[in-house]
């Protein structure tokens, strides 16, 4: 229960930072600790050296530029869940960050260590694809945008490079886009057997018009719904139709196993969150 | 005693604000001069032969002082006596504090090592090489019987390491005037009570005097007393034990071995040593309670008469012979439950397997017995179109009954069954919730009402397993002993001494209350002397918070004290006061006579006389204010030894309540919401009801969640999948429905204040209780729930199944 030995350092600006991660062996970046410590004190991971972000300012803050939302990489969810302004404008981070783990964790777990640890059940991550967010991170040959599509790429595996930092996430302002996050949690933690992100706009007649839906807790990385999206695009949402949708959102999906649910249960299950979150949204 | 001032009243709790604001003092709070730390190098493998240890590589950093290794813990220990928990065992099989020769299961302690600081023992235990040659893992008690399977135990020559039954009455007549026999197939999972606290131990040994000293947060004192003397070789052995934070039975059995060596590396290194285990290593290897399963035929009338009950069982009990035949000898606990069937016949098979070792846990067999009555109570109404109250209610024993001999021997003191379940009802309006539950199966909700009924056996006899085992070697003892002391201190303020620990049950409250009743004094002016220490303890066998043994044996043993010192208190303020002892009443501390307002005297100075004013003192009077009393249970007899028949009082007084557990079944998840949850209890009388109630929402709260999902998994190769509580599936408080709570005592008439216990009753009826609804709201698709747990998959598959 004691993590292996490790060299710490506190950086107080970004570049320092920088440079402990491409001068230092076998170094890991902390943020919140919710996924890192726990790894650590099992002693599944055991890095040589550890880089804390918190020192360094400016990292955590959300505001508003232009069409966009940008959120520091330090941002907590406890922050995300409270803030005005996500709540009006971008109110699918709001609804997420909400059911993550308990108060603790929100308190301490950052949007950036989330995305960075690239959970295959992490509820952010779902949140992040279905916004078709973009994640700067900065590294020795300077910053570089990526996107939400090509950030998680494997299980517990992003596009970061070792010595690459996360520093800010840009979400689209939503301007009354409907959304919804709804997940079967496992009893205790919390976490996702199954976790659905919808967003959604319909037009005046009702079809729906605009569609992401992101699905995590069922394949070794977040994905969107890419067959049950087309087809609902362009169509009207009624109940039966969105069911007989919702029986693709594992199409293509290597759909995992484990003591909460085996392959079959979970490909259900996320048909039935798939409805659920849909029905949510519409009734936004 | 004339007025009850205190007792059946609740009083605010006298430990409570000590736990609640993070002043109690547990194992892991206590620092010694020169303290090592230790760590535990645990087998990666379910089953392996341990070929090679080689710990120099792990001797060399600074700051590490011992290890001890498989080849020293041989030599430097002797195995454990094969105690009680082992009764059945056929060959005696030597089993030491560490792995020897082999690994049975994930997470067996293999070597110990001592380091100035933890961080450097945990480094350091990586330096261990351990050499390994693994076996194929036995996982499945079919598989583990086949006669080609691996054995775990070659001595053996089987991994059916017992097998045996028992017969009461004539059930073969039984099941030839049956007008119908109706057969279930039953199982119960692995589970455990996950405590907040693990296993925490300090050993110090003074190698001048050979006197070791344990620093422990065991449940019953002479499991460790016994455990260093026998694989140490000591003699005087201290067992100390603080506050502890939950026992629930995991921290009876298992905990031995980590104290033996820990104690070990206390004495190689001359310095004391402290453990403290990590939620992953409790979870592993701190002992599951059994898996069972039972094939189960009942046979009945028409009229839902269970004439006789017939029960086959096979025991999961994981890979030690230590607790081999616990979870089927505490069948006989409840064997009949609440109802009248005389004629049983039970046959039980212990089978080894590469898992955890089964430990007591919260009832022990007795959810299970209670499972078995109640899932087939409900199966025999279906076969007989009844309703499954009618089938209960037939079968009760009677209030005019009491007090009730069973078929096997027990003594059932008092109780009003049909009324508990009567109340129940009424109080949750089954007939209203019914006729909701007609109407909204039509809209498609799945509602379902479960209605069980259970008793709660307290206070164990030590000569139970005899009816079993009646070749035992060693006579377990029978009865139980377990004593108090209780002191006027020279200014006036009272000291309890009690025989045993306390695992965060209130103890020190409730005893209290019963002291000041008795002597006539506040509640709050009596303290209780903690931790509990062997050396000044008046403990006995029954010195044990397990077995539902506080309501009996403390409680007597309190009561025992109390009113000896109160005699002696009158006698000496009689002396006084120049009055006739009969004369006196004690109030708020003050021995007064009635009608002689000026006659009185305060506990202060009666003190100061008894301890120190010789002329004072009536002649022949003991000096002192204390008074010690050792509890034996008066009304033992009969059965107290089994006979050739092989009946036995099991335990003592039996509390019994009646549960209703409403649900609400998601038709697309399956996952399962408790609505409401009650229960009508009898626990005789009450002497705190916030404390008693709190036993019964904690107990509850774990049967609900042992039947909705929290369990060990393993898998084929042995590996265990729910190393940690995110992994576990505890219900949280969120989860956890409220339990509503309604008293209906009927005192007992053997114990002293008319006590019964509490401790294990809710876990026991209520995975029953929730099985049985769950069953009930999937009716309209004739499922049939046979197994725990219910998790969501498992209800969805139950649903599946049937819609096919
Ligand atoms: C009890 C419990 C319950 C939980 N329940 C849930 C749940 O229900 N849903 C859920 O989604 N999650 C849950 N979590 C996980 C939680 O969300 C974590 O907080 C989150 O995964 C990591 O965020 P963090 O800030 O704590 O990161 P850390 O743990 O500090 O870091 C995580 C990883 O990301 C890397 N990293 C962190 N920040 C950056 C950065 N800026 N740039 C590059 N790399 C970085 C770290 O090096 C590390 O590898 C739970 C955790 C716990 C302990």
């Amino acid at each position: 229960m004691i993590p292996a030995s490790f060299e710490y350092y506190s950086p107080t600006t970004l570049k320092e930072a920088l440079d402990f991660l491409s001068s230092r062996e076998d170094v890991k970046i902390l943020a919140g600790g919710q996924s890192l410590v726990p790894l650590m004190k099992l002693r599944l991971a055991k890095p040589r050296t550890i880089v804390d972000l918190s020192r360094i300012p400016d990292l955590n803050y959300i505001r508003e530029q232009g069409s966009r939302i940008v959120l520091g990489s330090m941002t907590t969810y406890e922050q995300i869940e409270t803030s005005a302004l996500l709540q009006a404008k971008c109110p699918l981070l709001p609804q997420t960050a909400a059911v993550v783990g308990d108060v603790q964790v929100r308190n301490q777990g950052t949007i950036g260590g989330s995305l960075a640890h690239a959970d295959p059940a992490g509820d952010m991550p779902a949140a992040i694809l279905t916004l078709a967010a973009e994640m700067k991170a900065i590294g020795p040959n300077g910053e570089r945008w990526i996107r939400a599509e090509d950030f998680f790429v494997g299980l517990l595996t992003s596009a970061l490079e070792p010595d690459e930092i996360l520093t800010e996430v840009r979400v689209p302002a939503l301007n009354g886009a409907k959304t919804a996050y709804l997940k079967a949690a496992q009893r205790a933690a919390g976490f996702a057997v199954v976790g659905v992100a919808v967003c959604l706009r319909l037009d005046q007649n009702g079809s729906c018009n605009n569609l992401a839906i992101g699905v995590t807790g069922v394949g070794d990385k977040v994905y969107r719904a890419e067959a049950v999206e087309k087809i609902l695009l362009g169509k009207r949402l009624d109940a039966n139709f969105i069911e007989q949708a919702a029986r693709e959102v594992t199409r293509g999906v290597d759909v995992i196993e484990d003591i909460n649910g085996s392959k079959e249960y979970r490909s259900h299950l996320a048909g039935v969150y798939t409805v659920r979150a849909v029905k949510a949204a519409m009734q936004a | 005693m004339a007025e009850t001032k205190y007792i059946g009243k609740t009083i605010p709790s006298k430990e409570g604000a000590r736990h609640a604001t993070g002043r109690g003092l547990y194992t892991d709070d206590f620092t010694l001069p020169g303290m090592l730390h230790a760590v535990i190098l645990r087998s990666p493998h379910a089953h392996a032969r341990i070929l090679k240890v080689d710990p120099q590589a792990a001797r060399e950093p600074p700051g590490v002082f011992t290890v001890v290794t498989p080849e020293e813990i041989e030599k430097k220990t002797h195995p454990f006596k094969p105690g009680r928990y082992a009764a059945g065992l056929k060959k005696a099989i030597p089993e030491y504090a560490g792995a020897i020769g082999k690994v049975r299961y994930v997470g067996e302690p293999v070597a110990a090592l001592a380091a100035r600081t933890r961080g450097a023992a945990e480094d350091a235990l990586e330096l261990i090489s351990v050499e390994y040659e693994p076996l194929p893992a036995v996982v499945d008690t079919a598989e583990a019987m086949r006669p080609t399977a691996p054995l775990l135990f070659e001595e053996l020559g089987s991994n059916l390491a017992w097998k045996g039954s028992l017969h009461y009455g004539d059930v073969a007549a039984a099941f030839n005037q049956a007008d119908k026999v109706v057969r279930e197939h039953l199982k119960i999972h692995r589970y455990s009570s996950t405590p907040l606290e693990p296993f925490a131990c300090i050993a110090s040994f003074d190698a001048a005097s050979k006197k070791l000293t344990v620093w422990v947060n065991a449940q019953v004192p002479e499991v460790i007393y016994d455990a260093l003397r026998e694989a140490l070789g000591l003699e005087d052995v201290r067992v100390i034990i603080p506050d502890i934070g939950g026992g629930f039975g995991q921290k009876i059995h298992l905990i031995r071995k980590y104290v033996v060596l820990i104690s070990l590396l206390a004495i190689e290194s001359g310095r004391p040593v402290k453990w403290t285990e990590d939620r992953s290593e409790h979870m592993m290897a701190a002992g599951h309670s059994c898996a069972q399963e039972f094939d189960v035929e009942a046979a009945v009338k028409n009229d839902g008469t269970v004439l006789g009950l017939k029960f086959k069982e096979i025991d999961d009990v994981g890979g030690s012979i230590s607790t081999l035949t616990i979870h089927f000898t505490n069948k006989l606990n409840n064997l009949s439950n609440t109802y009248r069937t005389k004629n049983i016949f039970l046959e039980g098979c212990s089978v080894v397997t590469n898992k955890c070792p089964v430990i007591p846990n919260r009832g022990i067999g007795k959810p299970g017995m209670c499972f078995i009555w109640e899932r087939m109570m409900d199966r025999i109404a279906q076969e007989l179109d009844l309703s499954p109250i009618e089938v209960r209610s037939i079968n009760l024993v009677q209030p005019e009954e009491m007090p009730y001999t069973t078929p096997s021997g027990n003594i059932y003191d008092s109780g009003d069954y049909p009324a508990l379940l009567k109340r129940a009802l009424e109080k949750i309006g089954y007939e209203k919730l019914k006729a909701e539950q007609r109407r909204e199966r039509e809209q498609g909700r799945l509602l379902g009402i479960g209605v069980v009924i259970g008793v709660e056996p307290g206070g164990r006899n030590a000569a139970r397993d005899m009816a079993i085992f009646p070749e035992m070697k060693e006579s377990p003892g029978s009865g139980g002993v377990n004593g108090a002391t209780i002191k006027i201190e020279k200014n006036g303020t009272v000291t309890l001494f009690l025989g045993s620990p306390n695992c965060g049950q209130s103890h020190e409250t409730t005893t209290a209350q019963v002291a000041a009743d008795i002597l006539g004094v506040d509640p709050e002016h009596i303290s209780t002397s903690t931790p509990f220490d062997s050396d000044l303890a008046p403990w006995g066998v029954a010195a044990a918070n397990s077995g539902n043994n506080f309501h009996l044996y403390d409680i007597g043993a309190v009561h025992g004290a109390a009113s000896r010192l109160r005699e002696k208190i009158l006698t000496l303020a009689a002396h006084v006061l120049n009055a006739k002892s009969e004369e006196l009443a004690i109030n708020a501390g003050v021995v007064q006579a009635t009608g002689s307002p000026l006659k009185k005297i305060s506990f202060a100075e009666l003190g100061k006389i008894a301890y120190g004013n010789q002329a004072l003192m009536p002649k022949g009077f003991e000096a002192g204010l204390q008074a010690t009393f050792y509890y034996t249970f008066p009304h033992g007899e009969p059965n107290l030894v089994p006979g050739p028949e092989g009946l036995v009082r099991a335990q003592f007084t039996f509390s019994a309540g009646a549960h209703v557990a409403v649900v609400e079944v998601d038709k697309e998840t399956g996952k399962v919401h408790v609505l409401r949850y009650l229960i009508v209890g009898d626990n005789g009388a009450v002497i705190n009801p916030q404390v008693v109630n709190g036993q019964i929402y904690g107990s509850a709260a774990h049967g609900i969640s042992v039947a909705l999902g929290e369990g060990f998994v393993y898998n084929s190769d042995g590996q265990l999948l729910t190393l940690t509580l995110t992994d576990y599936g505890k219900s949280s408080t969120m989860e956890t429905p409220r339990i509503e709570v309604e008293h209906r005592p009927s005192p007992s008439p053997f114990t002293t204040l008319g006590q019964k216990a509490a401790g294990e009753g809710a876990a026991i009826p209520s995975p029953a209780a929730i099985a049985s609804a769950v069953e009930d709201a999937l009716r309209p698709l004739g499922v049939r729930v046979r197994e725990l747990p219910l998790s969501p998959e498992a209800v969805w598959k139950l649903m599946q199944e049937a819609v096919r």
